[in-house]
């Protein structure tokens, strides 16, 4: 092996050069579809089919968005998505939290029957019509609270994989620290509230970034189980529910011939589906970053090692 | 830990914002949790059915105020909540309507309405529901409470009548018509090529598949590049859903009209079907010779609706094998860029000159489409009413037409028509938004032809107004054939026979017959491509490839379940 | 310090703990229990609860009809799936599709990760991190259409750059020709989910323990080094347990969308997977219970897979799911 010293002058400075090139492509190649989507949202729809837009529109119009915020209930439908992702998220986050500390005790009595409980439903899926009538015999069709206990028109409360990526995190947590706390006469839950959940901060950011992004895209849930209440359509159901209705005043082989000539418009679903997207994903965009801080506090992880 | 403190408190200003958005949103129904999504608001239950004897006789008499639930995959911008139309109708019939689209699948959505039997009141037709009875007969609501209904319906009423059990279930909304049936534009399906090409070659007529693509093959070796591009000469769709572009021309190349997957001989009402039979091949054939000259679009079967619509977009396609609708925003895309002489005219050909094409046919009448009234609904008559109401000429006019002095004025003739700025007003979503009412027209039924005053039933048909949006090119085309519209093209269809269309025979969920249609479909998607696109002296290899798979797919299921149904029809659909 | 005597401490020797009698370890770690077992009733309800729908796969399922009113046909959806004369394919490509999204997947997500992690000024990590996920919020529609565009024969970007790159002489029609299908969907699988992936195994480098480095470093430990013997040691449990994870799901096909949207009748052979078999024949024409069937067997086959993989994670002291 080459000596320490020797290995700083040229290595880091070949490496950082391919890794910033390499980081380059990856920046540009997922960055594009991003910017053209951009792009056709702010193109005319009839122009765009023509194709050849790429990252720059070519018949500018703001006549889609017009049209996604005039559509319905787009403002309200915001607020009710922001709601249930944030109660959503805070609540599952401390939940699963919760349930990972105390799977992640090599004593606890019932460790391996509830992990083995969890896993287990990853991998199976009982189906949409019972589900349906199990929603249906608890009063829960048509409440904000089936947002939060059954997002995604699954169990998604507590997920399986967030719960599993957080045990191992705590896992990975020096065993001796909740001993002496424990050692201190601190109970499970004090030991879980004031020393795991700080520590945890990076995993924490992480899945609750992950089931943030799940709750504010979710409308099939909405579809299923919230339908026929307006006021419990979320941002994501206003804007499919747009998108819908722009494909299917183009797509109707039943319409006779008069309907199909006098719904032309310059709007067409690919334009449209442009627009929505970029509006829903622009406010969840904001979230990472603001989570994104949050993993590197593992860093003071070191420091608390004795 | 200052980081935590803060995520905490801006989580918790969060949580108290929208815990009293929550709080406020769920005291506003506080009645109406949970349980079913299709009860009328609290005070339609309570309007008292004293009121209805007196209003049986006028169709428009204020009814007290009530709301009807619908269910429907909108067509049309979702309206406004101030919108003008639902305004009016709430203030001049006491009706609110209250709409839920659909959003995803319509599979699962009907799954879970039907297993947890939670309807709206009106619902848009589907054979599951009809299955499931979530919806309840009409016959004898229409006779006593929907005069327009029944005289509208009045020739076709045993059609109405569902195979199964007699009952009426669903209102069809389009195939009846009133007046005479005029359509100016064309909107079926047609092999269609460009008027460039046809300019090109001085107008000729032609009725063959070998003229037609002599005429492509000339153009595109004279033009190879158009606007910089590629010329394209044949292209095509198989997409999804989209699939007649690959699978429908064999029939209406013998001489049939659209009748599915079937040819139906006219007389014994018998089916047979087209697919990998002979009647199919030569076409195929052809195709595979046109795509050795290098004039099929090597990307037709691979390519994705959008890549189609782009394509034609630009123009470079001469020809390809459509219905006119499908490709509507690519002909609004050549309009609008200019290239009006790229547009396309549809001509209808046949194996045999001798053979009289059947491309364009009168409508049938659109079963198993249009409104029902569910089971769960309170008070059906009012219901029935409220679309017989909507079927008056006034009512009709103002969904179609619009509103005088907005959408349309009135000539000195007393024909309708509309101003430049009206019709660009018209193709404005943010507009329709609040003015129009497109989804609620799109089921309704409707009264189609010419009304007693001469005007059309909208301003699609109206004579005057296509002839307004003609370009100088589709009056040089269309003077050069001695025509007048573009239907012209076509032969005048003869009446339907009794058990006409065959596509909308329902093949029952679930069973065999559609399995075997299923199959019939994936099996052509796969192997009609690869015999198109393959070397000419492996076309035969991969034909009788296709032929053998076929053999063993069940199709007797599927033209047993046909023949069963075209029978039942000429034996019980005496009124035509 | 105080001296609780109320709580046992929790660190009594094994042999003391195995004396215990079953009942005074529940009491003791009671509060361990009141922290899951909510948790546990909730899941059980919701999730476990509506498994008596498994029952329609045994029959004929209609809805509109109670589950005890509808025709039972044994065996018979489970039949058609299995006996089609395609199923042996169809469980092969989305064995395959699944194989090769997941290995693809694993490689990009780490091998970007530790790139990243190497890039020290944090506002261009953070840019080029946040830059590298957007595609993930962009719905399958989007980026198949965006795929299907840069295929194209028609000026496509791939069949441009290879030709101007000598590699091929005429345009590939890559969405017409099966054989190429299962690499477009893992490589469209990476391109939109691989900075996504990402944010999980950041999050597990950034727990490493630093000290480790600075002792590599004394060691004369270069960066690669650096990365091998500390940086990927230190995240294998969270690699290890996505592993496991991923086995369990190899049914799932490397995903739907891009199967659906993407497949044509061209690749049909080469694109159909199980779940989108089961749409085509089962969802769409109205048979709901082939849907549970197939679902049961993926399912089934998950369950063994995963004891499996776990199993073998146990042997060789690798970290476990269960």
């Amino acid at each position: 092996m080459q000596t320490v010293r020797s290995k700083f002058k040229t290595e880091p400075f070949l490496f950082h050069t391919f890794n910033y090139l390499f980081m380059l492509f990856v920046v540009v190649v997922t960055l594009y579809p991003f910017l053209n989507t951009l792009a056709i949202s702010f193109n005319s729809g009839i122009d765009t089919t023509r194709g050849g837009i790429y990252v720059w529109p070519r018949e500018w119009t703001l006549k889609n968005y017009e049209a996604v915020f005039l559509s319905g209930r787009v403002f309200d439908a915001f607020w009710v998505s922001v709601a249930r992702t944030v109660i959503g998220t805070v609540v599952s986050v401390f939940l699963t939290a919760m349930l990972a500390y105390t799977i992640s005790r090599k004593e606890y009595i019932f460790r391996k029957p509830v992990t083995l409980i969890f896993v287990l439903t990853m991998y199976f899926s009982a189906g949409l019509i019972p589900s349906y009538f199990l929603i249906k015999d608890l009063n829960l069709l048509n409440t904000f609270l089936v947002y939060i206990l059954f997002p995604g028109a699954g169990a998604g409360l507590i997920s399986a994989f967030n719960m599993l990526v957080v045990r191992t995190y705590i896992r990975s947590l020096p065993e001796s620290l909740i001993e002496s706390a424990k050692i201190d006469g601190a109970s499970d839950f004090k030991v879980f509230m004031s020393i795991i959940l700080p520590l945890c901060t990076p995993v924490l950011a992480t899945i609750a970034l992950f089931t943030a992004v799940g709750q504010w895209n979710s409308w099939f849930d909405t579809f299923i189980f919230a339908s026929s209440r307006q006021e419990l359509s979320t941002l994501q159901y206003e804007l499919m529910k747009m998108l819908s209705s722009t494909v299917n005043s183009n797509a109707n082989p039943s319409l006779s011939s008069t309907a199909a000539k006098d719904t032309a418009t310059m709007i067409t679903p690919l334009s449209i589906r442009a627009a929505i997207t970029i509006v829903a994903s622009v406010p969840i965009l904001f979230v990472y970053p603001f989570l994104q801080r949050h993993f590197v506090a593992g860093l003071q992880l070191g420091s608390v090692k004795e | 830990m200052g980081v935590r403190a803060r995520k905490t408190a801006l989580g918790l200003l969060m949580l108290i914002l929208a815990f009293s958005l929550v709080a406020s949103a769920c005291s506003k129904n506080g009645n109406n949790e949970g349980g079913s999504s299709s009860s009328p608001a609290p005070s339609a239950s309570d309007s008292s059915p004293a009121a209805s004897p007196s209003e049986s006789g006028s169709p428009e008499a204020p009814v007290e105020p009530f709301t009807i639930s619908l269910f429907t995959a909108a067509t049309g911008p979702i309206p406004t909540d101030d919108n003008k139309i639902y305004q009016e109708i709430r203030e001049q019939l006491g009706v609110t309507l209250k709409e839920e689209y659909l959003v995803g699948d319509i599979e699962q959505k009907l799954g879970v309405m039907i297993a947890g039997g939670d309807y709206p009141d009106m619902i848009t037709a589907n054979a599951k529901l009809t299955a499931a009875k979530a919806v309840i007969p009409l016959e004898d609501l229409i006779e006593q409470h929907g005069p327009n209904l029944k005289k509208h319906y009045g020739k076709v009423w045993e059609q109405l009548k569902d195979p199964a059990d007699g009952h009426i279930y669903w209102l069809p909304n389009y195939g009846v018509y009133q007046g005479e049936f005029k359509p100016t534009d064309y909107m079926g399906p047609a092999f269609y090529i460009q008027k460039a090409v046809l300019k090109e070659y001085g107008y000729p007529k032609f009725k063959t598949l070998d003229e037609y693509f002599k005429l492509i093959e000339d153009y595109a070796a004279k033009y190879p590049e158009i606007d910089g591009q590629p010329t394209i000469g044949f292209s095509s769709l198989a997409f999804d859903w989209r699939d007649w572009g690959l699978r429908n021309a064999p029939q209406h190349l013998a001489g049939h009209p659209n009748d599915g997957g079937v040819l139906v001989d006219p007389v014994t009402n018998v089916a047979t079907l087209f697919s990998a039979t002979d009647t199919a091949k030569p076409y195929y054939k052809k195709l595979n010779e046109i795509n050795a000259k290098g004039l099929m679009d090597q990307e037709a079967f691979a390519q994705n609706y959008d890549q189609y619509l782009a394509k034609l977009s630009s123009g470079r396609v001469l020809g390809m094998f459509d219905q006119r609708w499908n490709f509507g925003q690519a002909h609004d895309s050549l309009v609008s860029q200019g290239k009006f002489e790229r547009t396309y005219v549809g001509f209808p050909l046949v194996y045999d000159v001798n053979t009289k094409d059947y491309y364009l046919d009168r409508p049938p009448i659109n079963l198993m489409n249009g409104f029902g009234i569910t089971v769960n609904a309170k008070e059906p008559e009012k219901i029935i009413k409220f679309i017989d109401t909507m079927l008056s000429e006034k009512w009709q006019k103002r969904l179609n037409w619009g509103e005088e002095g907005v959408d349309y004025l009135v000539g000195d003739n007393g024909l309708y028509y509309r101003t430049p700025e009206m019709r660009t007003q018209q193709e404005d979503v943010t507009w329709k938004q609040k003015y129009k009412a497109e989804s609620l027209w799109g089921y309704l039924p409707k009264l189609e032809g010419n009304y007693p005053d001469g005007n059309a039933d909208g301003p699609g048909n109206q004579p005057d107004e296509f002839f307004a949006n003609l370009k100088d090119i589709d009056k040089e085309v269309l003077s050069a054939y001695g025509y007048k519209t573009w239907t012209d093209f076509f032969s005048s269809p003869p009446d339907n026979r009794v058990s006409y269309p065959a596509w909308n025979i329902d093949l029952i969920e679930g069973s065999p017959a559609r399995v075997a249609n299923q199959k019939m479909k994936d099996l052509d998607f796969k192997l009609l491509p690869k015999a198109i696109l393959s070397k000419p002296e492996n076309f035969e290899d991969v034909w009788n490839e296709y032929v053998s798979e076929m053999a063993k797919v069940d199709t007797k299921a599927y033209l047993d379940r046909i023949n069963e149904q075209l029978k039942w029809r000429v034996d019980n659909w005496t009124s035509k | 310090m105080t001296q609780h005597t109320v709580h046992k401490v929790d660190l009594a020797p094994q042999s003391a703990r195995r004396t215990e009698s079953f009942w005074s370890r529940v009491i003791r770690q009671r509060q361990l229990i009141l922290m899951s077992f909510p948790m546990v009733l909730y899941v059980l309800l919701f999730a476990y609860g509506p498994i008596w729908g498994w029952l329609m796969a045994f029959q004929n399922y209609k809805p509109g009809f109670s589950i005890t009113d509808q025709t039972w046909v044994g065996f018979d959806q489970f039949r058609f799936l299995f006996m089609d004369e395609g199923f042996t394919r169809v469980l092969r490509n989305t064995i395959a599709m699944s194989f090769i999204s997941l290995i693809l997947g694993f490689v990009t997500a780490i091998g970007l990760a530790l790139l990243m992690n190497e890039i020290k000024k944090t506002g261009i990590k953070r840019l080029i991190q946040t830059i590298s996920y957007l595609p993930h919020f962009l719905s399958w529609v989007i980026v198949t259409g965006l795929v299907s565009m840069a295929l194209s024969t028609e000026g496509g970007i791939i069949n441009v750059v290879l030709m101007k790159l000598h590699l091929i002489d005429k345009p590939i029609l890559w969405l017409g020709e099966g054989k190429y299908f299962w690499g477009i969907v893992g490589l469209t699988n990476v391109w939109k989910e691989v900075g996504w992936n990402t944010i999980i195994y950041l999050a597990a480098i950034a727990s490493v323990d630093p000290s480790l480095y600075e002792a590599a470093e004394v060691d004369g430990a270069g960066r690669f080094r650096k990365i091998w013997n500390v940086t990927l040691p230190g995240i294998r449990p969270v690699i290890v347990i996505l592993l496991i994870m991923n086995v369990g799901w190899i049914l799932n096909g490397g995903g739907f969308d891009i199967q659906y949207f993407l497949g044509n009748g061209q690749v049909l052979d080469w694109s159909e997977t199980i779940d989108i078999f089961v749409l085509k024949y089962g969802l769409r024409i109205g048979n709901y219970s082939l849907g549970v069937a197939a679902g049961i067997f993926k399912t089934v086959v998950s369950i063994v897979l995963l004891y499996c993989a776990n199993t073998i994670a146990k042997r060789l002291g690798e970290e476990r799911l269960i």
